[in-house]
């Protein structure tokens, strides 16, 4: 991690083993990268929930993809 | 740096109409021009994905905005896309309506997509244009990010039903009007878009429907996309090449 104040966080040997082994071949270049990135994605939960379609926006959504031919 | 998709746009409408297209006829000057053709097929879903992650379609696997009945959802795509790698290195990057997914994406900001980035209806469309650009006028004022990633996408959806009618090119002035207003902050920049359109029955790759619920479909997507940079010493070829000039950019 560069260019941003950092902590330092210890986790189990075996979590960074699973990790490891899970984001060889992705683009995640190593296993911070790969955890900061989860972490992340779970603090913005919270907003995600908020901006998650209704069933009736989604019936919506998908009659005008139908309108467009996407679907 | 700024990032701006076009969706859907396409030099056949730009290059009969820069007379009325200032901010085009300017960049056809000052800008790098060029046309993309597309190795995948010219649809947005999966070319906007392949654009911002890197990968092509084989690789991301996103191909639809609804697979097996359900709406796909960025959680659901298992990439890391260059604002994800930006950020985890410090970079400040804000992402703003790309469409890779329905709604739209954001990153680093709060936008509500207008009409859930299927605007079709004319107030949603001028509407969608004038909230696009106004919230990136907003970032680029206020937050100042190294990276500003925005999508408009009004042209593809006004071209599925109305190609060849001269609304499509009132709709391109606006485009045209919202790039000068944004340009005016940066001068390095790529403007892009993720296919062509051209009259139906003349589209070298199907993707649509002759007939939909909302009539006739007059336009399909084309291979043919427009690129426009300026200040980038990277070569774009294919939308993914877009993420690798972004990560050599800011992580060299």
């Amino acid at each position: 991690m560069e260019g941003k104040a950092s902590r330092t966080i210890n986790i189990p040997e075996s979590l960074y083993q699973k990790i490891k082994e899970q984001i060889k071949g992705t683009e995640f270049s190593s296993v911070e990268d790969y955890v900061i990135f989860v972490l992340e994605e779970i603090l913005k939960e919270e907003d995600e929930l908020e901006t998650s379609l209704s069933p009736e926006e989604e019936e919506l959504v998908k009659e005008r993809l139908k309108g467009l031919g996407y679907l | 740096m700024l990032v701006i998709g076009i969706d859907g746009a396409t030099w056949k409408v730009i290059n009969p109409n820069l007379r009325s297209l200032p901010t085009f006829e300017s960049l056809k000057k000052e800008a790098d021009c060029s046309t993309i053709v597309l190795n995948q097929k010219p649809w947005s879903p999966s070319v906007w994905c392949s654009m911002f992650s890197g990968k092509t379609p084989e690789e991301h696997g996103h191909r639809d905005f609804v697979e097996n009945g359900r709406i796909v959802k960025r959680e659901d795509i298992p990439v890391q896309f260059i604002w994800d790698l930006l950020h985890v290195h410090g970079i400040s990057v804000a992402v703003l309506n790309v469409p890779f997914v329905i709604p739209p994406y954001s990153f680093n900001v709060r936008f509500e997509p207008v009409a859930h980035g299927l605007p079709i209806e004319e107030h949603e469309l001028l509407e969608e244009i004038q909230a696009v650009t106004s919230k990136a006028l907003e970032i680029l004022e206020n937050d100042k990010p190294e990276l500003l990633i925005v999508v408009y996408t009004a042209l593809d959806r006004l071209s599925h039903l109305h190609w060849g009618e001269p609304i499509l090119v009132d709709y391109y002035k606006k485009i045209d009007a919202a790039l000068g207003k944004l340009l005016s902050y940066d001068e390095e920049f790529i403007i892009i878009s993720d296919h062509g359109f051209c009259a139906y029955d003349e589209a070298p790759i199907r993707t649509l429907p002759k007939r939909t619920p909302k009539g006739e479909i007059k336009g399909d997507h084309h291979p043919e996309a427009i690129l426009i940079t300026k200040n980038i010493s990277c070569v774009i070829k294919q939308p993914e090449d877009v993420f690798y000039c972004l990560k050599e950019k800011f992580l060299g």
